[in-house]
């Protein structure tokens, strides 16, 4: 199309890639090798023996499998949370007419700037008084309440689209607004929802500030991971093995939902391209 | 009616003047029947908004005038936490600390990403695999980013750059590299950087991507070579894309916690605290919720100066 491509180029990308994947084969090798064969390097090969002993100790010795069910727990309760009740109010904010609709909305979907950190002393002492600390509606509510900012932005954004004659014909033909919500809009609008669902579960399962300050028993897999890899702990190879535990989900959805994480990316930050 | 309606309702044609009166009448009635359904659509997403957004962010204004230490009975001080926090040696070093990180982290990243995306443009099959391979590390857990580093930078002899290092004839200048506070910041600058490449390569290439093919044709026709192309067609076409992924990551840097949280904790000596680590620091380690909840602000003014742009377009934008 553009005539041919200098030859450089592919090889000099490889290259760049080899800066990024080395580190983190190096997790890899360094999980399925005695941590003794280690001490010289990962990639040291004086001796060879692969052994799945850190894969088999880990378990006993950091609470990796309990983590792993509270952060799907936290994770698929916020997702689900945001799924609903996101296009609903996506809907009400394109289609229907009601006072304070442009404030609200303005309020809302700008509200996507705001750091964690922002938000997180005066809830700390919210809950606090109201014995929530360590409850997962702690953690749960500001899961769903601060994604709106971005989640309602990408769904009314696809709304904006979507042809205005059949939510007026369902109205004319008798439909109240919730069930034209509900009957037409909603059948119709599954992609970005499920956009939004899959950008909602990888959030949540990576947040660590959150359950880190309103956590105290049931801690999600990032804080459990963030307690055990501090610098002076020694057994890496069981580290390894809790590293690749943790973040093997949301990696795994992130890679065969990347074009869409790329689209919600744009979306959540105010550009439609 | 009609007649002081008319004149507003703008370029409607002839047709408004018979309709006008009574579609007006119409959509007041909508805009007033669809008023309980609207609401109790939104109910749900305003409770949370509230709790999750609006309580905290008028509470943190109201902590940041207190003075809050551990269960202490609070002491009303006014300006007083940010006349402290100007006065504060640490807090200014984390000023510092901030600007240096977002600046470095933003531009290695988006410069990074943007670099790659260009190459990437003017050979988009042979070079998919190493694009996934960079976008994929940034799809691994940020403090899972901080272990992967904490191995690279390990300052015994399994540490990787100690290793390179040695093995390029520098190997007097190991040591640990996270440990000495004039080397951790730039240490967590790259671990930090590395992982946010991802998202700049991926938007700018689907930017260029966009480019309409006749554009890059007629270039080619005239004699120009790949080279060329990309340094004068893809490349200022790109600026969008460019644009997008500067806001995210510059978003991103200031926000950011999580790797710092994991590879140095803010040490040594508090080198590598940025505000955003700062805060948490004095409101959660040390108890001074009001100090945190100024320190706080100033974070967030800072991230509102950089949001401006982006606040006005989707402001505008907003029907």
């Amino acid at each position: 199309m553009i005539g041919k491509s200098p030859a450089w180029i592919p090889y000099f990308t490889w290259l760049l890639a080899i800066i990024w994947v080395v580190p983190l084969v190096g997790i890899l090798v360094t999980s399925i090798r005695p941590e003794s064969d280690t001490l010289l390097g990962w990639w040291n090969l004086d001796h060879i023996e692969l052994t799945l002993r850190a894969w088999v100790e880990v378990w006993g010795k950091y609470k990796l499998a309990e983590g792993f069910w509270v952060t799907l727990e936290l994770a698929g309760i916020a997702t689900i949370g945001t799924m609903i009740l996101t296009p609903a109010a996506a809907y009400a904010f394109q289609f229907l007419r009601f006072p304070f609709r442009r404030t609200l909305l303005v309020i809302i979907i700008n509200a996507f700037v705001l750091p964690a950190q922002v938000v997180v002393i005066p809830l700390f002492t919210l809950w606090r008084q109201m014995g929530l600390i360590d409850n997962i509606l702690a953690v749960l509510i500001p899961y769903v309440g601060l994604s709106f900012a971005w989640s309602i932005y990408l769904v009314k954004n696809f709304l904006e689209d979507f042809p205005r004659e059949l939510v007026e014909a369902s109205r004319i033909d008798g439909c109240g607004a919730i069930r034209s919500f509900v009957y037409v809009v909603l059948p119709n609008s599954l992609s970005p929802i499920f956009a939004v669902g899959i950008l909602q579960f990888l959030f949540c399962w990576n947040s660590l500030l959150i359950p880190l300050l309103f956590m105290r028993t049931q801690l999600p897999l990032p804080v459990v991971f963030a307690q055990i890899s501090g610098m002076y702990d020694a057994n890496w190879d069981l580290r390894a093995v809790a590293a690749i535990v943790t973040t093997s989900v949301p990696l795994l959805v992130f890679l065969i939902f990347q074009r869409q994480f790329a689209g919600g990316s744009i979306g959540t930050s105010g550009s439609k391209e | 009616m009609s007649e002081v309606a008319l004149p507003l309702r703008g370029s409607d044609g002839s047709n408004s003047r018979v309709q006008g009166g009574g579609r007006q009448r119409t959509s007041l009635r909508r805009w007033i029947a669809d008023a309980p359904a609207a609401y109790l659509l939104l109910l749900p997403v305003l409770v949370l908004f509230g709790f999750a957004v609006v309580y905290p962010l008028v509470q943190t204004i109201v902590l940041s005038l207190w003075d809050i230490k551990g269960l202490g009975k609070p002491r009303f001080i006014g300006a007083g936490n940010f006349l402290a926090l100007v006065q504060d040696a640490n807090f200014r070093q984390a000023a510092t600390t901030t600007l240096l990180w977002t600046v470095f982290t933003t531009a290695i990243s988006v410069g990074a990403g943007w670099g790659i995306a260009l190459l990437c443009a003017i050979a988009p099959k042979q070079t998919l695999i190493p694009r996934v391979i960079i976008f994929a590390a940034f799809g691994v857990s940020e403090a899972v980013i901080g272990y992967v580093w904490l191995q690279v930078y390990r300052g015994d002899t399994a540490g990787l750059l100690n290793a390179i290092l040695a093995g390029i004839g520098l190997g007097n200048l190991a040591h640990a590299w996270l440990g000495d506070a004039k080397t951790a910041i730039w240490c967590l600058i790259i671990a930090y950087s590395w992982a946010q490449t991802g998202l700049p390569l991926l938007v700018i290439f689907a930017a260029t991507q966009q480019i309409s093919r006749n554009v890059l044709e007629a270039a080619y026709v005239d004699g120009a070579t790949p080279m060329g192309i990309m340094r004068h067609i893809i490349a200022p076409l790109s600026m969008p894309g460019v644009r997008v992924a500067l806001f995210i990551n510059l978003l991103g840097s200031l926000r950011a916690f999580d790797t710092i949280y994991v590879l140095t904790g803010g040490g040594p000596v508090r080198s590598t605290e940025t505000i955003g680590y700062f805060m948490f620091r004095e409101s959660f380690t040390q108890f001074k919720l009001g100090y945190g909840a100024a320190a706080t602000l100033i974070l967030l003014a800072a991230v509102l100066l950089v949001s401006i742009p982006a606040i006005v377009q989707r402001t505008k934008s907003t029907t």
